[in-house]
């Protein structure tokens, strides 16, 4: 309980600087945070909602892609060498290319439209997954495959009873990562060209000077980043109920 | 029932090809216990792996009922030092888990009943709902032998299954492996470096020399299916063989490790 009390005075200590700070020097730069909230409020009665659920429709059906694409050639890869030999390679080269670099191809790509952000959320999560999921699967305990096998296990279920269950963590993980990757991505996307969503929001005002705006705009993607992450952490606790016993 | 003819095995490491057994034969007759023992890295778990299928031999032929052993052994129940519990699983559910396989299948309320029969038979009654990392080693290793009585592999291969258990409970697990394997008639191959342990347990005791590893000699252990494994180790013919086979360990224990 203290220690909220604590936070909340510091969040207000911080505040009253920039307050202070718009008023003496001036808010054409810094703005001053009564003018961001009601700018906040402002934009809410004027279609911020919209610019929200296009950023993060962006990000789910990015991830829609993504996810499961990358969980699934993780496990394959993982299981396979000689797939792996072959694949791999070719997918650490592929990450290697800043992905923020490949926005202008996928404009062309795919349009003006929410498709390009989509396509830049995917890869994003795609590779963070893959990776994630292919450490999992090839540092499983043999024994624990080799104790199934000994039971008389088919592949199927050595899959569905040690592979998949015991590649889960690395799932999760990989999916908390990526969570906020994809907000990275979607805002990158429609910065670059777009005609809705947070970081058009941005770029719009910032092309105005608005600064207010600008700032307006941050503070939201911040809300949203932070409710994403908060959101993907409980779901890795929920889902790992087991890990956090054995914590104890 | 099983018949290792010739056999021995090599491991490839960094490049150096080390011998971990020389050509050794062994038959193991049916309902017979026979514990394999000597000092550390003689192969008596090499010998384990290849009987249950996971190693294949470098020489010679390792056959189970007159059939050669290619591949996992289904049959046979394998229980190392390590346990091998699913963390995610709860006990009763890692004992249970032999029986959702295709191959056993039963219905769910079968299988609760197995599962719960075998956790009373190792004492875990209760913990059924609790994971693995909740359990202290002990009853992790009750559990694991739980799952491996819950679907009666008619063979077990035990390797130091308990090593790492305190006296008092090593006597009490001792008890209870010795009641079941008679009751069920399995058949049963056991490592182990604890001569005590062996006399306790087995029907006949293969010594075990390194490196690499080879057998020494055979000892057939003088007490009948029925003994008691608490009050067999006052017996002056325990202490005997006691003797015998610590004569013959002893240069092994104390000669110095070669180094490699």
């Amino acid at each position: 309980m203290t220690r909220i009390v604590w936070r909340v005075a510091f969040a207000l200590v911080v505040l009253g600087i920039w307050q202070a700070a718009g008023s003496l020097w001036g808010d054409e730069w810094i703005s001053r945070p009564t003018l961001v909230a009601a700018r906040i409020v402002e934009l809410a009665r004027t279609g911020l909602a919209g610019h929200i659920a296009t950023t993060l429709s962006e990000i789910a059906l990015g991830l829609l892609i993504g996810v499961p694409l990358g969980t699934l050639t993780g496990i394959l890869l993982g299981r396979t060498r000689l797939l792996s030999s072959l694949l791999r390679p070719v997918i650490v080269a592929a990450n290697s290319v800043p992905i923020v670099a490949l926005a202008p191809l996928l404009i062309m790509w795919f349009g003006l439209g929410l498709a390009p952000k989509i396509a830049l959320v995917a890869l994003v999560s795609y590779f963070l997954l893959f990776f994630n999921t292919y450490s999992g699967v090839t540092t499983i305990d043999d024994d624990l495959i080799d104790g199934l096998r000994l039971m008389g296990a088919n592949r199927r279920e050595i899959l569905r009873k040690v592979v998949l269950p015991a590649t889960m963590p690395w799932v999760l993980s990989g999916l908390k990562s990526a969570l906020p990757y994809a907000l990275i991505a979607a805002t990158v996307g429609e910065m670059m060209l777009a005609r809705d969503g947070l970081g058009f929001l941005v770029t719009q005002f910032a092309g105005q000077y608005d600064m207010t705006g600008v700032y307006a705009a941050l503070v939201v993607l911040m809300i949203l980043g932070v409710l994403i992450a908060e959101l993907a952490a409980r779901t890795e606790a929920w889902m790992l109920r087991w890990r956090t016993v054995a914590g104890e | 029932m099983i018949e290792l003819a010739g056999v021995s095995k090599e491991f490839q490491t960094r490049g150096k090809r080390t011998r971990a057994l020389d050509p050794v034969d062994i038959s193991v007759s049916e309902h017979e216990f026979v514990a394999l023992l000597g000092p550390s890295g003689c192969g008596k778990s090499t010998v384990l792996n290849m009987v249950a299928g996971l190693l294949a031999p470098t020489t010679g032929k390792v056959s189970y009922r007159g059939t050669p052993v290619a591949g996992p052994n289904g049959r046979v129940g394998y229980m190392t030092q390590k346990d091998t519990l699913l963390p995610w699983r709860t006990v009763a559910d890692n004992v249970g888990i032999a029986l959702e396989l295709q191959c056993r299948a039963v219905t769910p309320a079968q299988r609760r009943e197995r599962v719960a029969q075998a956790l009373d038979l190792v004492g875990l009654t209760g913990f059924d709902a609790h994971f693995p990392a909740e359990l202290s080693g002990g009853m992790r290793k009750r559990a694991a032998l739980a799952r491996m009585l819950v679907y009666e592999p008619e063979t077990l291969l035990l390797d130091e299954p308990f090593g790492a258990l305190d006296a008092q409970l090593k006597i009490v697990m001792h008890q209870e492996l010795l009641r079941l394997t008679r009751l069920r008639g399995m058949t049963v191959l056991f490592v182990t470096h604890d001569l005590s342990e062996a006399i306790a347990l087995a029907d006949r005791i293969l010594v075990f020399s390194g490196r690499p590893g080879h057998i020494r000699s055979s000892h057939a252990v003088p007490f009948g299916p029925d003994r008691d494994v608490l009050t067999v180790q006052f017996e002056p013919a325990f202490a005997a063989l006691y003797q015998e086979l610590w004569t013959e360990l002893k240069p092994e224990i104390e000669a110095p490790e070669p180094r490699p």
